[in-house]
């Protein structure tokens, strides 16, 4: 059997006229456009984690809320994209408190007038324990009790 | 009425050139709808885990609901992990080189311990400070899937003094 030419050229002319073969595109194209729209998740993510942070991986499956946040990055505290503290300078303090990190939130929470006790932690998987526990203690005495960290969904 | 594909008395095949379906549109089509969709797309998706701070750490001390219960508490540490009820250090669990968690054994010494505990919804974590935050992360999971709740996070200290 003889396959059909690629290439037509037009009656009577030397010229030909180019008909690329699209169906195995077209067969590409349907095999993506059902991927894309089996994995389309129409929820996305109401909460950006910071750039900065290597977030950890969980198998926790709560969907996380828009409330207040503290990054904790390997080397600073930030909030809303400001920098708080440098961890290096307090990472060796006996203290449990962070000052610059309390005083930043009671201004917020004057600036808001908001006496909610949420507060989600995004905090970079290779952080060590104890700077950790300092945001914690610090958010504590700040009267934040329900806590709650950022992760990424284990698939 | 004959079809049109017969009136020249050739098969359909021989027809095939002249009743080619035009799929440009087609193709157009899925191009948009493909760059919308990868656009869109979320790849990564985010959750939460839940846990509270130890009662007398928080600025709201409340001191009126008797004594504390005694809770599981599972330490953490890159020298051994254990599993402490009260003061007694029930199981040990010592932490191989280069940092690898016996976090197998522990889920599974962990769920025997819930069964004997008096409250079977509530565990304490205590990590020691140079403890990478992963693992403290990965410590909170085993703790939700052996069925317990409510998850709290304490500091631990460097010497064995639960298990005297």
């Amino acid at each position: 059997m003889i396959r059909k030419q690629r290439f037509t050229p037009s009656s009577g002319s030397g010229s030909g006229t180019f008909r690329p073969q699209l169906t195995s595109l077209v067969d590409v194209m349907a095999i993506i456009l059902v991927f894309l729209i089996k994995t389309f998740s129409t929820e996305g993510n109401i909460i950006t984690p910071s750039t900065d942070l290597e977030l950890p991986v969980s198998t926790s499956q709560k969907h996380p809320k828009p409330q207040w946040s503290i990054e904790i990055a390997r080397d600073m505290v930030m909030s809303e994209g400001t920098v708080i503290a440098s961890t290096k300078a307090y990472a060796k303090s006996d203290s449990l408190l962070v000052p610059e990190l309390y005083k930043w939130l009671q201004k917020k929470r004057v600036q808001r007038a908001d006496s909610t006790s949420q507060l989600l932690l995004q905090c970079d998987k290779e952080v060590p324990y104890a700077i950790v526990k300092k945001v914690m203690y610090t958010c504590s005495k700040a009267n934040f009790t329900d806590f709650s960290i950022l992760v990424i969904q284990e698939e | 009425m004959k079809l049109s594909l017969f009136k020249e008395n050739r098969p359909p095949s021989d027809t095939m050139d002249e009743n080619d379906i035009d799929i440009a549109p087609v193709m157009n089509m899925f191009i948009i709808l493909v760059t919308f969709l990868v656009s869109m797309a979320v790849f990564t998706h985010m959750a939460i885990l839940d846990f509270t701070l130890p009662p007398n750490v928080g600025a709201g001390l409340d001191m009126s609901k008797g004594k504390p219960k005694v809770k599981i508490t599972i330490r953490l540490g890159s020298d051994y992990c254990g599993i402490v009820m009260g003061e007694k250090l029930l199981d040990s669990l010592p932490v191989a080189k280069g940092d690898v968690f016996p976090f197998p054994a522990l889920a599974a010494q962990l769920a025997v311990r819930r069964k004997e505990a008096s409250v079977q919804d509530e565990v304490v974590i205590a990590s020691l400070d140079g403890i990478a935050f992963k693992q403290v992360v990965h410590v909170m999971d085993i703790c939700r899937e052996a069925g317990f709740a409510k998850v709290g996070l304490s500091s631990a200290t460097l010497d064995r003094g639960a298990d005297k």
